[in-house]
């Protein structure tokens, strides 16, 4: 099937099976390998993708459900010099062995674009549907928050 | 796993493919896990979204909640979490936000699981959907057979869900889980309550994943209606419920543990009622 759509920032038009999941095509056909295959049932976060300005399970999704979306991966991010978060990871060692870390980036990117001066609370709610096996959590709260700081220090423009 | 996939534009159109043996599906979060897990293998998939969807409408005596509505959307409005604060509190608990994004109410009901949780406000608020093609109107708690098994034509899917406004209630949640993300419950119970004066006027009571749907007893309501808000109520209620469920013993929890948790959730709603836990 015939899909256009916008994936970080360029329009692209493919044709895609109609039973192709959205992480696979993403990851194997167009090569974004920070889309990421956790559980593949949507409780891990690990293929979290922002489409059309929000979070979503890549897993759970079908490529043909792209057609006429903004689709965003975390290249996009990095190619459009937007790498606050990223650098607030760095920074804070919200890091590990970072299978995790591409899903967390998006999650956070959702988080701050509707809320850039998040509470704790609110921090850990926006973070629910990613998991993360090796920092226990802290660091990527505290990179969050270091995130907050950082964007307001640029005036909240990344 | 191969299958075809359609995207109709209209209600009608939806009904046909129905018909003709399509699943359909809105955000995924259920179909996509049930495929994965080869419980379900359709060999045709039929996006709903690309029907209109209308924006959920309160008229101050319904709230209305069309299909392709996901609970993200549910939780921005005001007029939620002013006017149906126990749907807002149960939706927030619903998966992830990820999942949020994805999942509808629409969907939950057609999924027909009895862990359920926004299915399980739907009972206590005694909601009732709009059925396409035809637009018949019938109660959720008598839609629901069994575990993904509704009472609908081959041709008839959920257009809408009809949420009463009840004014001077009372709520309570609970959801009995590992953890508080991605939870489904081991067990569940959502209270609805109107007091006078310390007596009970109205109360409602529904428990998650303890029986094939969702536990609501009417006799048991009306029992302690009338009656002294009070620890021994409650004890009753519990012990009452207990008799009632039929629970399973699955990698979640054993049966025996839900019995208790039956029995013992209605006093930590009392507890909670009477202030004495945040």
């Amino acid at each position: 099937m015939r899909i256009n759509f916008r994936i970080n920032g360029k329009e692209i038009s493919v044709d895609v099976p109609p039973y192709k999941r959205a992480l696979d095509f993403l990851r194997d056909d167009l090569r974004l390998t920070s889309v990421k295959e956790g559980c593949g049932e949507g409780e891990c976060g690990a293929c979290t993708i922002i489409v059309d300005g929000k979070n979503v399970p890549s897993c759970l999704m079908l490529a043909v459900e792209l057609d006429g979306k903004d689709v965003w991966t975390l290249e996009g991010l990095v190619e459009k010099g937007d790498t606050v978060i990223q650098d607030a990871f760095i920074r804070k060692g919200a890091i590990q062995c970072g299978f995790c870390t591409p899903g967390f980036i998006m999650s956070v990117k959702a988080l701050l674009n509707e809320n850039p001066d998040p509470t704790d609370e609110e921090i850990k709610e926006a973070l629910e549907g990613n998991l993360c096996r090796c920092t226990g959590y802290l660091k990527i709260v505290e990179a969050v928050k270091e995130a907050v700081k950082m964007l307001k220090a640029q005036g909240g423009k990344p | 796993m191969r299958f075809d996939y359609v995207k109709p534009r209209d209600i009608m159109d939806i009904s046909k493919v129905k018909k003709a043996g399509g699943i359909l599906f809105a955000g995924g979060t259920d179909v996509f896990v049930k495929m994965r897990n080869k419980v379900m293998n359709p060999h045709l998939l039929v996006d709903t979204k690309g029907v209109e969807t209308r924006k959920i409408d309160f008229d101050g005596k319904f709230l209305t909640i069309y299909m392709n509505t996901t609970y993200s959307d549910l939780l921005r409005l005001e007029v939620v979490k002013k006017h149906f604060p126990l749907i807002f509190k149960i939706v927030k608990t619903v998966g992830s936000p990820q999942i949020r994004n994805r999942g509808t109410p629409v969907g939950n009901v057609g999924n027909a699981s009895p862990a359920g949780d926004f299915l399980l406000s739907l009972y206590l608020y005694e909601a009732s959907c709009v059925i396409a093609p035809a637009m018949r109107e019938a109660k959720i708690s008598e839609l629901v057979k069994g575990p993904g098994k509704l009472d609908l034509g081959e041709d008839e899917f959920i257009h809408a869900l009809k949420v009463p406004y009840l004014q001077g209630y009372e709520g309570y949640f609970e959801k009995v889980g590992a953890r508080n993300a991605m939870v489904i419950s081991i067990a569940s119970i959502g209270v609805l309550m109107k007091r006078k004066k310390n007596v009970i006027e109205d109360v409602r009571i529904a428990f998650g994943s303890v029986a094939s749907t969702i536990l609501r007893n009417k006799e048991i309501e009306e029992s302690v209606k009338g009656k002294m808000f009070s620890q021994d109520v409650f004890e009753r209620i519990g012990e009452e419920y207990e008799k009632l469920s039929k629970p399973i013993t699955d990698i979640r929890a054993s049966a025996d543990y839900r019995k208790k948790l039956v029995r013992n959730l209605p006093l930590k709603a009392y507890f909670n009622f009477k202030g004495e836990i945040p």
